[in-house]
């Protein structure tokens, strides 16, 4: 945004064309993007590929071997005890909820500000949320006690005449992922159906022309189809754009409906959505940093869409910063000597650990992206993201931990810290996701091959006159 | 109508078999009306035909598909007196070493779930100890010994009996001595039973082996009053207590009748303010200290210079003490003549206590202390009438037996419920090696019943299912009735074997009598004599009542010229090993019981542990810990260090303290036991071996600490070691006043601060946009006394027995997984290297706005129309958020399959009225529901619509000896409950969060002397931080 205002300041002339940095790179015509995103679908697996798909997949197996074991042994087999009823389960589930955010903003919002820089990351950001949206999925269903009763947490008529009872956060968090998950995926596909029609006419095996014609679902590219699909895309931008609101929204009410002191504040539905764009954008970018690299997109991701990526982080990081610090002052201010002493605590106590680690990684480490050079430095940027991840990461288990072991009466206070069973699930949640990651990016186009070629030079209409001023 | 055939109403539609037979008169009527309405479904629907023929559709619909109703009756023989579903309960006694305590066991189908206190009692009054509780959980143990052994071999219980008579026979043939060490006991038949035994056969010789010999006591009992035994003190008459080193409140066996005379005098109200004051004089922590209102601690050998201190301000010249009080430093002296000055000015109502491992000249000390304050005599505090049965000295005998075993006299030993192997001293354990022939009889087979030591083993019965007796201190009788058949099919009891063993060895012996049952029968008739002149009706009467007054006893006079000979003790001014009885689990008897083990220390709140308490100066001088900071002193516990004494040395995890006096280390018996079933195991260390080499437990010299290095030793607390003043401001939780600002209704920091729109009675109500729920109905509620409450714990086993909770094992507790539903928070208040406790019992607090109920997404945990904020386990799917929410925390995840996996017989002590959780459910106290539902029923059977006050009341009221907690249901204004919670102490904790609690805490009042501008201001300028 503020680079569009700026270029636009810079150009005296409203009809001009700002002068803006090319979007994709080496000018390729049309046939060229096509050809160059979807020979990675098929091109060979590569041994390389393979190898990592294996590590990725062993991940997730040894995560649902751990899920499988504390199922059939029960809660138990964590670390969580009386004062501690949520540890890196729910930590773990706000942080993939977290992640998922970018991949709804980058489509939905940013579709709908024209912000063309969204074609080259659109389609791995919101498969990534979808992912991710699985990973907090896995993790919120296996926290329960008895798991295999989740049904129970849906309205359904039923022979118990029970209803579910929709005064709980956890109830509204079940209505906003679900909704979140089906939109993101509808979403997601939609965009996906011109480019798997590409792939139809592009790919040679038979089975592979047999699957992706069905998945495109007949599409002829006919300006009619155009129409519609464009009309469709436009709607569930536009139902996903809320949503990017109202899911981390209701995640925070599980905290704030809360009246722990350290949860029950009103900061935390704008904090928490900050803090979720933040940390989504940092996942696509390490996500991003690797795929560019790997399948060497770097014509089609660009600096620029890194620099772009990098002051969204440093703008959503200060907007967390900001809110650590209002929380310490309202603690102070409220004079609630609870509150007070959940925030003493949170900074010197047990986890003040958890704490520093998160303040270093969420506020001070962005704090580099001020400067261009670094922006545009691919290890620096590397580095960070990964910094916020963890930052992010700690920053729910400081909420969820910390609130929570001590809290109003200090005879039940206690202390948590997970077993290798938690650490598993975690590990495997990464695993499901990077293993749907490298699905993704092999069998699927990794980059919205349509939409690119609408953002190529002289791909748009134009005003005659000024057409050859910038070809 | 009458004669309607079923040929006729075929094509009507019938209900029942009842309209069949027209028994139901308007049967006719419902039909036409039926009819009337059908042809409206030619006309032209209207909204109201159309409304009309739905509406008759849905009639039909319900007329016509019903199946005949056909009641079926079960066949239902019942035994006389058993009603499937209800349970009844019966009088009988339970036996704490040689103090009885009533008992009322509550059986259903035949199976005892629950023990309750005797009413009639007058030594408990319908209250229980956690100990006497947690017996029934022993009852149940699968590690019970099953079958009788010889040698290796499992054989029968003749057999088995055979063998020791022949042994004793041998002994006989060959003119040496069988002896039988028996546990003490207060039971007249079972003394009078061996009698006639030693008398029958003079082979055989009867010794009493309490695990703790002290004879301390009764030495200067026999040389003050001429009574060779110990006596229970009334408590309640005493204004002024000043107590050195007796912890009456928490490791005596009296100390459930104590805890009950304690709060007669330590819950004041409005129209009567006075509580009585308690001093504790000790070097440890101990239960009676915390609660005491002011304590004194001093070293282990100041202990007895300061009663010698006392002594001469208060009795002169006359002093018996006058040998040590030289002995006595300035501070003792000034502490000691302070306390003086309090016992003086309550004279006739103030007592001085010595504890019983003090020497003989101390507690002869404290009797003349005591004679002087003129509380001596017959219904005064001292009363020596009311004798301990079977209290006398000890260690004569014993030193005897080990003298004649060590001789090679003894031919045969039979330990009868004892188990010296692990309690007893070397010098003991070598002069049983001696003895050719050694046989066990007991409930387990543990270290003495082990087969390297006996080679005959023979189970006995445990005390709910034998017969016996038992006199009380205040010489009660009661009949120990079984309320089972042995679990262990054919285990006789302890006495019944002696009988048969009797009989084998002289078949004459007894002849009149078939069992021990015959035997107590005919013992009775005594004492049933007064209840009728018809035996059989005496003795059932006795029975049903379970207590009958026994003729008054002798009366002593008090003679200070017997002091003369009396020692008084030789604790030196180094380091000192301060050994207990264990709260829980006494001297380990019961230590295969996992409610006891688990059973959190009142003070240290630790489970299934012995430690080394110390206070954080003898933490660092012993090199524990580098300074006396919070996190050095937090490093030093769980280090491990061994304890050297004359006796030998002993391991032990160090756990720091406060409040202790420097230069002491305290521990507990009970732990280390090493065989006599599964849950013991691995538990703590003996303590046994350290202690005096007769097995009296006082204070031993400390010759070495050492820290071991690198060893730690993980110690399983349930709340760690917070304080009111944890450093951040003061909490107002726990709220306690001065006694004297109680009189003065300075009831500063009670109310509560939130807008609000009026009263509702003493509280507030608060500004709310709802009108909030309105109980037409019942409404329960609770209070609970903080100044009474002692923090005993027996609340927290009888909750456990009433409401099937789980044990879950020391490394569930560590994790933070114990799952008790009561838990009795401890505070420090005050100076930290002195401080006072104030014990608050936490358990669900039926919040009418309860924060866990609307978090819950499939409203498992709901407010019921009564007040009660119920848990439906079925519903539950665990996401603990209601936990999470709770302010409280007093909701408990079941984390694993804690009881469901239970070893049989064990899951036959659940009691069937409450459903066993499985894992991954939520559970939390519930106010006893199911005793509310009885009670409505019975309501109900007696066509009431409400319950009485008093007619359900909760396990854990029902256990407090204190008295403390009062259950019953606000909406009656009459009700205990609605008084004891409008009176001026009452509060409610963290009712600023107006989540509304239902339990209202009586605040503590301390009858210390605190300067109202000390302590006192500084709590009320706490309290506004609320």
């Amino acid at each position: 945004m503020t680079e569009v205002q700026e270029q636009q300041k810079l150009h005296a002339d409203p009809h001009d064309e700002p002068v803006r940095e090319a979007l994709v790179l080496g000018s390729p015509t049309l046939r060229d993007v096509t050809a160059r995103i979807a020979s990675i679908v098929e091109s060979k697996i590569t041994a390389k590929y393979l190898l990592t798909l294996m590590v990725t997949a062993s991940m997730a197996g040894w995560g649902l071997v751990a899920l499988g074991y504390t199922i059939f042994v029960g809660i138990g087999v964590w670390g969580l005890n009386n004062p501690v009823g949520w540890g890196w389960d729910i930590t773990n589930f706000v942080f993939w909820i977290g992640i998922g955010h970018a991949g709804t903003l980058i489509s939905a919002i940013l579709y709908l500000f024209r912000q063309k820089w969204r074609t080259a990351i659109n389609r791995s950001a919101e498969a990534m949320t979808i992912f991710a949206v699985l990973c907090a999925m896995t993790m919120v269903l296996s926290h329960t006690g008895r798991p295999w009763l989740f049904y129970w947490l849906l309205p359904y008529p039923n022979q118990m005449q029970m209803w579910v009872n929709f005064r709980s956060p956890l109830m509204w968090d079940v209505f906003a992922v679900n909704t979140y998950f089906t939109v993101s995926l509808m979403f997601w596909f939609i965009g996906l159906i011109p480019d798997l029609a590409t792939l139809r006419n592009y790919v040679k095996s038979k089975i592979a022309k047999t699957v992706y014609g069905i998945l495109s679902l007949g599409w002829t590219g006919s300006n009619r189809s155009w129409h519609h699909y464009e009309i469709a895309y436009m709607i569930l931008a536009g139902i996903s754009t809320p949503l990017v609101l109202s899911v981390h929204s209701v995640v925070s009410m599980d905290f704030t409906v809360g009246i722990m002191p350290g949860w029950h504040t009103t900061i935390f539905p704008p904090y928490f959505v900050a803090g979720a764009i933040f940390s989504g954008f940092a996942m696509v970018m390490t996500l991003l940093l690797i795929v560019r690299e790997v399948l060497d997109l770097k014509q089609f991701i660009t600096l620029k869409h890194l620099d772009n990526m990098n002051r969204i982080m440093l703008a959503t990081g200060m907007m967390v910063g900001y809110a650590y610090s209002m929380e310490m002052f309202i603690a102070w201010y409220s004079g609630n000597p609870w509150e007070k002493w959940v925030f003493i605590n949170r900074a010197f106590g047990d986890y003040a650990w958890a704490y520093w680690t998160m303040v270093t990684c969420n506020v001070v480490s962005p704090q580099v992206f001020w400067f261009k050079k670094i922006r545009r430095s691919i290890p620096v940027m590397f580095v960070i993201s990964i910094f916020i991840n963890i930052g992010m990461w700690f920053e729910r288990f400081t909420i969820i931990a910390t609130s929570l072991h001590h809290d109003f009466l200090p005879a039940s206070w206690g202390y948590y810290s997970p077993t290798w069973v938690e650490i598993s699930i975690f590990v495997g949640t990464f695993g499901i996701f990077l293993t749907l990651f490298l699905l993704f990016a092999k069998f699927v186009p990794v980059i919205a091959i349509s939409e690119v070629k609408g953002i190529l030079p002289g791909s748009q209409p134009k005003h005659g006159s000024h057409t050859e001023g910038h070809a | 109508m009458s004669d309607r055939k079923l040929n006729s109403s075929s094509t009507k539609q019938w209900k029942s078999i009842e309209h069949l037979a027209g028994s139901v008169q308007d049967s006719e009527q419902e039909f036409s009306s039926v009819q009337q309405t059908a042809p409206l479904i030619d006309s032209p629907v209207s909204r109201r035909g159309f409304m009309t023929v739905m509406s008759a559709s849905m009639a039909l619909t319900a007329v016509a598909c019903r199946r005949p109703e056909q009641k079926l009756i079960s066949s239902v023989k019942s035994h006389q007196t058993a009603i499937p579903g209800t349970s009844i309960d019966y009088a009988t006694v339970y036996s704490h070493r040689n103090v009885a305590y009533g008992a009322l066991v509550k059986s259903r189908e035949g199976r005892p779930i629950k023990v309750k206190g005797n009413e009639q009692h007058s030594t408990n009054v319908g209250t229980t100890s956690a100990e006497m509780q947690a017996s029934l959980l022993s009852l149940y143990d699968p590690d019970r010994i099953r079958r009788p052994r010889v040698n290796r071999g499992a054989t029968s219980t003749d057999n088995a009996t055979q063998k020791i008579a022949d042994g004793i026979a041998e002994a006989q043939a060959n003119g040496k001595k069988a002896i039988v060490f028996v546990s003490e006991h207060c039971s007249p038949s079972y003394s009078k039973l061996m009698g006639e035994i030693s008398t029958q056969n003079s082979t055989i010789e009867f010794v009493t082996l309490p695990s703790i010999i002290c004879d301390n006591a009764a030495v200067a009992n026999k040389a003050m009053f001429g009574l060779d035994g110990e006596f229970a003190l009334d408590l309640s008459q005493a204004k002024v207590v000043v107590s050195v080193d007796s912890d009456v409140l928490g490791t005596d066996k009296l100390a459930l009748l104590y805890t009950r005379q304690w709060a007669t005098q330590r819950s004041p109200t409005g129209t009567s303010a006075e509580i009585s004051k308690w001093i504790m004089v000790e070097s440890q922590y101990s239960l009676t200290g915390a609660n005491a209102d002011e304590r004194v601690k001093l070293h282990p050998s100041q202990l007895e210079p300061f009663l010698a201190v006392i002594e001469q301000e208060i009795v002169g010249s006359n002093a018996v003490g006058g040998s040590i009080v030289g002995a006595a430093t300035a501070e003792t002296t000034s502490q000691a003549k302070r306390a003086a000055g309090e016992l003086k000015a309550q004279s006739g109502e103030a007592v001085v206590l010595a504890g019983r491992h003090l020497s003989p000249l101390a507690n002869a000390i404290s009797l003349s202390i005591n004679n002087t304050l003129g509380c001596v005599g017959a219904g005064r505090i001292v009363d020596p009438q009311n004798e301990i049965p079977n209290s006398g000295q000890k260690s004569t005998a014993v030193s005897a037996a080990i003298e004649m075993m060590k001789s090679g006299n003894v031919h045969v030993v039979l330990f009868a419920d004892v188990n010296p192997e692990y309690s007893a001293s070397k010098e003991f354990r070598n002069a049983v090696a001696k003895v050719p022939v050694r046989a066990a009889v007991n409930l387990y087979e543990d270290e003495t019943a082990d087969a390297s030591i006996c080679s005959v083993s023979i189970p006995s019965a445990h005390w709910l299912e034998s017969w016996g007796d038992a006199i009380s201190v205040h010489g009660e009788y009661s009949i120990q009735q079984p309320l089972i058949a042995p679990l262990n099919e054919g285990v006789p009891s302890l006495q019944d074997t002696l009988i048969s063993i009797a009989k084998k060895l002289s078949p004459e012996f007894l002849a009149d009598t078939e069992n021990y049952y015959s035997y107590v029968m005919k013992n009775a008739v005594e004492y049933a004599a007064g209840l009728d002149t018809d035996a059989a009706k005496a003795w059932s009467k006795l029975l049903t009542n379970g207590v009958v007054k026994s003729a008054p006893r002798g009366s002593y006079v008090f003679n200070a010229a017997g002091t003369s000979a009396l020692e008084g003790s030789k604790t030196s001014n180094s380091m000192q090993l301060q050994i207990n009885p264990s709260i829980a689990l006494y001297d380990g008897k019961y230590a295969n019981n996992s409610w006891l083990q688990e059973l959190p220390d009142p003070v240290t709140k630790i489970t299934w542990d012995n430690v080394a308490l110390m206070s954080a100066n003898t933490a660092v001088s012993i090199g524990v810990a580098a300074t006396k900071s919070a996190k050095d002193l937090a490093k030093a516990n769980e280090k491990v260090v061994t304890i050297s004494t004359k006796n030998g040395e002993i391991n032990l995890p160090v756990y720091v303290q406060v409040g202790m006096a420097d230069n002491v280390i305290a521990t507990a018996v009970g732990y280390g036991r090493t065989a006599g079933g599964r849950v013991l195991m691995g538990v703590g260390s003996n303590c046994f071996g350290v202690a005096q080499s007769s097995n009296s437990l006082a204070f031993v010299a400390i010759s070495s600490v050492k820290v071991v290095e690198g060893a730690l030793h993980k110690i399983a607390t349930t709340q760690n070691h917070h304080t009111l003043d944890d450093g951040n401001g003061e909490r107002p939780i726990a709220k306690w006043l001065s006694a004297a600002d109680f009189k003065n209704k300075k009831f500063v920091g009670l109310e509560e601060e939130f807008p609000n729109t009026g009263n509702d009675g003493k509280y507030l109500k608060p500004l709310s946009v709802n009108p909030g729920y309105e109980y037409k109905g019942h409404r329960w509620g609770m209070t609970i006394d903080m100044s009474s409450c002692t923090g005993c714990s027996s609340c927290i086993i009888a909750c456990q027995s009433e409401n099937n909770i789980p044990t879950v094992g020391k490394e569930q507790v560590i994790l933070g997984r114990e799952m008790h539903w009561i838990r009795l928070d401890r505070y420090y208040v005050g100076d930290m290297e002195n401080p006072a406790s104030i014990m608050e019992p936490m358990l669900c607090q039926h919040c009418e706005n309860a924060s866990c109920e609307n978090v819950c997404p499939v409203a498992a945990t709901t407010h019921s129309p009564e007040g009660l904020n119920e848990m439906t386990y079925n519903r539950c799917v665990g996401t603990r958020y209601c936990l999470n929410n709770c302010a409280y925390k007093v909701r408990r995840f079941n984390f694993l399959n804690y009881d469901t996996d239970k070893r049989a017989p064990l899951d036959m002590v659940f009691n069937p009225d409450v459903t066993v959780r499985m894992r991954g459910i939520m559970e939390k106290c519930t106010f006893c529901v199911q005793r509310l539902h009885e009670a409505k029923w019975h309501a109900q059977d007696d066509g009431r619509a409400r319950i009485n006050d008093g007619e359900a009341i909760t396990a854990c009221q029902e256990a407090c000896p204190a008295g403390a907690i009062i259950f019953g249901d606000m909406n009656d204004k009459d009700s205990r409950v609605s008084k004891a919670r409008m009176g001026d102490r009452g509060f409610r904790v963290l009712s600023e969060l107006n989540v509304r609690p239902s339990i209202t805490y009586l605040a503590k009042v301390r009858n210390a002397n605190i300067t109202s501008s000390g302590v006192t201001e500084e709590h009320a300028s706490s309290d506004h931080h609320s």
